[in-house]
């Protein structure tokens, strides 16, 4: 009896101190209920996919769907809701998707880390990609993956606000001066002229035209605090100052697309993803689009390129590879572009988009001038750093702003 | 019984040390931790955000800072709030008792996620509260994207704007002294804010609790003495409450240290990273940025700061002897209890 | 009734009135913003920012809900919450009573020991323990699945603690009877003394539930899949713009509510319940 109390005894102990345990520490008896996703070695290729909505969605579902019927291969499409966060555990988890996107930011960890597979240069279209672009993929020589696409940055106006403003076509700004003036002219009130997202990726893009950058071209060494930045970024903050420009943020927007939409701002700086949003979100705006204005140094802007990631430890490479082909190739981008506003990543593919919808080409020509944001390992935590003072820039000291970026990304660089 | 003891050393000793493994090595989040190419790079993890000169160090200080002024500001006002509301729903004679106490207490119950979708609404730049100030005349901050420091503002009212040189120049962690006294940002204000209005009813129940023990003896004592309403409480019930008192603090102190739904839900650290928290910053390390070793040596450092209060905490408790102390153990489980429950710091549901 | 009360009735009528005017004004500070939650989600975008502090929608609309419902995963979201919340907290009111009986009546060697971990782990803070919690998951081969989402939060040691508190407080002469009769020391505790505990089951009840659909932390680090999110992490996700673009306040709204709902009701229904133990447990 005793000793059978004992033995019950522990039995509740361990199990009571085991699960204990879990809920604190996580852990258990271990079992597995076969939900999770992606485990290898099924034949089944995984796609792992941030969406800007259901066009995107829809379209690259549809793509995958018809390779998959072509090759006998089963494929899935997800749409990760924090793509960073779902990729990062996926790899730490030891079970990352296939095929995923990848961003630039991030491409530096990832290839240190050893979890991207270079196959950039197994593609047959390998030479049709923008030069740019593929060497925003580029590291050490390895051409990793494949640019699915670009965006780049230009100037939106709102043609209402614009011709009540009493302004015309030939006012359309190409110079600083000509910006800061038009800016000036079309606010009202607390409304400003201009509206931008308070980061990196918006204001970065006055730098080119400042004839600044973040790094040297190889990226070996950083050059965030040089006097053209700082020209740039002084004239950024005198147009916050003035009020003819304000943060997004400011205005309640969570973005710039969104406080032009709403009408919050009659000018912004954004992206060809803006196109979809604005037929989608905000039909009755009327709109026109056209290149960012030349700086002292001329003409510049940002280009944002994700490319089709696959992971060095997917079992199923060789078909990932084939699903990429078919996903970059000139068809299945032209696709892309007319579905969700995406510039193809070839310059066939995009030659022919343009001249299809002649009123995307500010986008397109603006890919000959266009920069690509730093991609060294922590170059993401940099601008994001980056941002979280380019936010309090109105206030702000630019140079001091500049100096402590550089210091953080000349540590990225050095490695 | 030795398995039991087997069991639970495996089972409480082996994810944390796992953890520790991870802070003492460059795993970069790609395949297991415990591969053959993962190197041991002794507390390199460590010296990067303590006193590695870059990012990380600064960011580490950022976030110590922002939840410093959280848990200064958060710790005082909720407890008295809940204090105050709990005297106020004890009184004798009042009528609706009941429907104070679910008002008080219902937003102790609902998740932090909701609260904060709620908030970031209230506080919008056209919500809620800007339009309440706009009835005063005032002109509201855009709240949640205002990255200003309370404490700068105030200096900058009375002309001081620029940093002293001596406070401009040196730091701790990465962060000029000057920047040590920003206070709180509009934006954290907010959440203290959050804080308050979501831990207050929790607080409120163990006030009424303890209140209801002493019970009205004492009250009556003090009518015959001749004493006025607050002197009453001042010098009769207040420091019948000592015990209690201390078990809020204890826990509000636990629990600020712990601040991550919000932050997850509502800022993600932004503006600025004026709402960047040690608990959120090491998780944004290890799940978002893949450095798991600082990410892990950020949570034990995390874990050292809250053992050292709970310890602080201990020892000015153990210096209240007496009748108290059997209480004070019994407050002190509790506290235990609802640390746990509170998870995120904030709407820990029925502790 | 001395000398001092002379004076005391008109000071304390007007104490009242005091007592009555702050205590209104903090009820409608508390209750104001739900109220403002329903209204807005039944409001339009533009009603919402223009009139943000209205209680009545100048059109309502329930278009929202719509959305959540039909154009979202939020359904998804919300099924993985009952289904994890109904195991938890079934789970909890098993292991923890067991748990509770064992520490609180069976004697056996390591009990102190037992305890004292069951204390220490309460010490430890659920946000340190994210790491740690995501490589044991891991490596238990849990992670992104129901188990790995369920197991770790099954155990709860503040409901042990409850239950060991009642256990405590039955007189042992119960048990001797049932022991006499020739009872195991199962026996006993499964027909004998578990319904007896039926107040502190229902408080375990109770707590599990609010805790585990309220838990946020835990799921984000147990999985990635969409189709394993649950409400808090799917909303939290939807609040940080991750799934749309723009404010979208009645939207959100919409969910954050739809989200309150279960444990509004809960709350509601078994508010003197929830008090009670609350201040009880304090009273000792």
């Amino acid at each position: 009896m005793s000793r059978n109390r004992t033995s019950l005894a522990s039995v509740a102990a361990a199990a009571c101190a085991g699960l204990l345990t879990l809920s604190a520490c996580g852990g258990g008896s271990g079992f597995d209920d076969g939900g999770s996703s992606g485990e290898g070695g099924d034949g089944k290729i995984t796609v792992l996919i941030g969406s800007s909505g259901d066009a995107e969605t829809k379209a690259v579902e549809k793509a995958v769907a018809d390779w998959s019927q072509e090759s006998g291969t089963d494929a899935e499409v997800t749409v990760a809701s924090d793509l960073n966060q779902q990729l990062s555990q996926g790899f730490a988890s030891n079970n990352p998707p296939d095929v995923f996107y990848m961003s630039t930011d991030q491409l530096g960890g990832y290839v240190e880390n050893g979890s991207l597979l270079a196959y950039g240069d197994q593609l047959s279209n390998a030479d049709d990609f923008y030069p740019n672009l593929r060497q925003a993929f580029t590291v050490d020589d390895e051409f990793y993956c494949a640019p699915k696409d670009f965006s780049t940055l230009a100037l939106w106006i709102n043609t209402t606000k614009w011709e009540a403003a009493g302004l015309t076509d030939a006012d359309v700004p190409t110079t600083w001066e000509e910006l800061a003036d038009v800016a000036a002219e079309l606010k009202q009130g607390e409304q400003p002229g201009l509206a931008f997202s308070p980061e990196y990726q918006r204001v970065g893009a006055f730098f080119p035209q400042a004839g600044g950058a973040m790094t040297d071209e190889q990226q070996t060494e950083a050059t965030v605090d040089t006097p053209e930045n700082q020209e740039a970024l002084d004239y950024v903050q005198q147009l916050l100052q003035d009020g003819s420009a304000q943060y997004s943020s400011t205005l309640g927007a969570g973005w710039g697309g969104e406080a032009f939409g709403k009408e919050l701002a009659p000018m912004t700086i954004e992206g060809n993803w803006l196109v979809g949003a604005m037929q989608n979100d905000f039909p009755d705006v009327d709109y026109t689009v056209a290149e960012l204005p030349a700086g002292p140094q001329g003409k510049g802007t940002l280009a944002f390129t994700n490319c089709w990631g696959i992971a060095e430890s997917s079992p199923e490479q060789e078909q990932a590879v084939d699903l990429v082909e078919k996903l970059t190739s000139a068809e299945d981008q032209a696709a892309f572009a007319q579905a969700f506003g995406v510039i193809p990543s070839v310059e066939s593919a995009a030659a022919a988009y343009k001249e299809e919808s002649p009123e995307v080409a500010p986008f397109i020509d603006g890919a000959d001038y266009a920069q690509n944001p730093p991609s060294t390992v922590g170059a993401a935590d940099v601008i994001t750093d980056f941002n979280s003072q380019l936010e309090g820039l109105a206030d702000g000291d630019p140079a001091a702003i500049l100096e402590s970026v550089q210091q953080s990304l000349q540590a990225t660089v050095g490695q | 019984m030795l398995p039991v003891v087997v069991l639970l050393g495996l089972f409480l000793v082996a994810p944390v040390l796992m953890a520790l493994w991870v802070s003492v090595s460059d795993w970069r989040g790609n395949g297991s931790p415990f591969g053959g190419d993962v190197g041991f790079v002794g507390l390199e993890n460590y010296r990067q955000i303590l006193a590695g000169g870059g990012l990380a160090e600064r960011d580490f200080g950022t976030s110590l800072r922002n939840n410093l002024f959280y848990v200064v500001l958060v710790v005082p006002l909720q407890t008295m709030i809940a204090l105050l509301l709990a005297v106020l729903v004890t009184r004798r004679s009042l009528r609706g008792r009941g429907f104070f106490r679910t008002a008080f207490y219902f937003p102790s119950v609902t998740s932090s996620v909701a609260i904060t979708v709620l908030w970031l609404f209230l506080f919008s730049t056209t919500g809620v509260v800007n339009k309440i100030l706009g009835w005063f005349g005032l002109n509201g901050p855009a709240w949640f994207q205002d990255p200003r420091g309370v404490l700068h503002l105030l200096l900058g009212a009375v002309g001081v704007d620029r940093a002293p040189a001596a406070l401009g120049e040196n730091g701790f962690l990465g962060i000029t002294w000057w920047d040590w006294v920003a206070g709180p940002s509009v934006a954290m204000s907010a959440f203290v804010l959050m804080a308050v209005f979501t831990t207050s009813g929790t607080f409120m129940l163990l006030f009424i609790a303890a209140l209801n023990n002493i019970g009205d003896e004492i009250e009556e004592a003090g009518l015959i003495d001749g004493a006025n309403a607050w002197q009453r409480f001042r010098f009769v019930t207040l420091p019948m409450l000592r015990p209690t008192l201390f078990t809020v603090l204890t826990l509000g102190l636990i629990g600020t240290w712990q601040v991550f739904d919000q932050i997850y839900t509502g800022t993600q650290g932004g503006p600025a990273k004026t709402t960047l928290t040690p608990a959120y910053l090491s998780f944004q390390s290890a799940f978002v940025n893949q450095q798991w070793g600082q990410g892990a040596a950020i949570a034990f450092v995390l874990f050292a700061i809250i053992v050292v209060l709970t310890l602080v905490q201990r020892w000015v408790l153990s210096e209240d002897r007496g009748s108290r102390g059997e209480r004070a153990r019994a407050d002190a489980v509790r506290a235990g209890v609802t640390a746990r429950q509170q998870g995120g710091g904030v709407a820990g549901g029925a502790a | 009734m001395s000398t001092a009360t002379t004076t005391a009735p008109r000071a304390r009528a007007t104490g009242t009135y005091v007592t009555y005017a702050v205590l209104a004004l903090l009820a409608v500070v508390y209750v104001m913003p739900f109220l403002i939650q329903v209204a807005t989600s039944f409001k339009t975008e533009a009603d919402a920012a223009a009139n943000p502090l209205s209680l009545v929608p100048s059109t309502a609309t329930a278009e929202a809900y719509r959305t959540l419902f039909s154009d979202s995963p939020l359904p998804t979201w919300f099924a993985n919450s009952v289904i994890v919340t109904l195991v938890v907290t079934t789970g909890r009111v098993l292991f923890c009573s067991m748990a509770g009986y064992a520490l609180a009546r069976v004697p056996f060697r390591g009990r102190a020991l037992a305890f004292a971990v069951l204390v220490a782990i309460m010490a430890v803070p659920n946000v340190v323990l994210l790491i740690p919690k995501f490589l044991v998951i891991n490596q238990l081969a849990i992670y992104d699945s129901y188990a790995g989402l369920i197991i770790p939060l099954l155990a709860d040691a503040s409901a042990v603690f409850i239950m060991k508190g009642f256990f405590e407080s039955i007189p042992a002469s119960v048990e001797e009877a049932a022991r006499i009769d020739g009872a195991g020391t199962f026996r006993i505790f499964w027909s004998v003394v578990l319904p007896m505990a039926r107040p502190a089951v229902m408080t375990v009840i109770i707590l599990s539930f609010q805790a585990s659909w309220n838990e946020l932390n835990h799921f984000i680090v147990a999985s990635q899949d969409p189709g394993l999110f649950t409400l808090t992490k799917g909303v939290a996700q939807l609040a940080s713009g991750a799934l749309s673009q723009g404010t979208q306040y009645p939207l959100k709204l919409a969910a954050a509510l739809l989200m309150t709902l279960p444990v509004a009701l809960v709350f509601f229904v078994f508010q003197k319940r929830i008090v009670n133990t609350t201040t009880g447990a304090v009273k000792e």
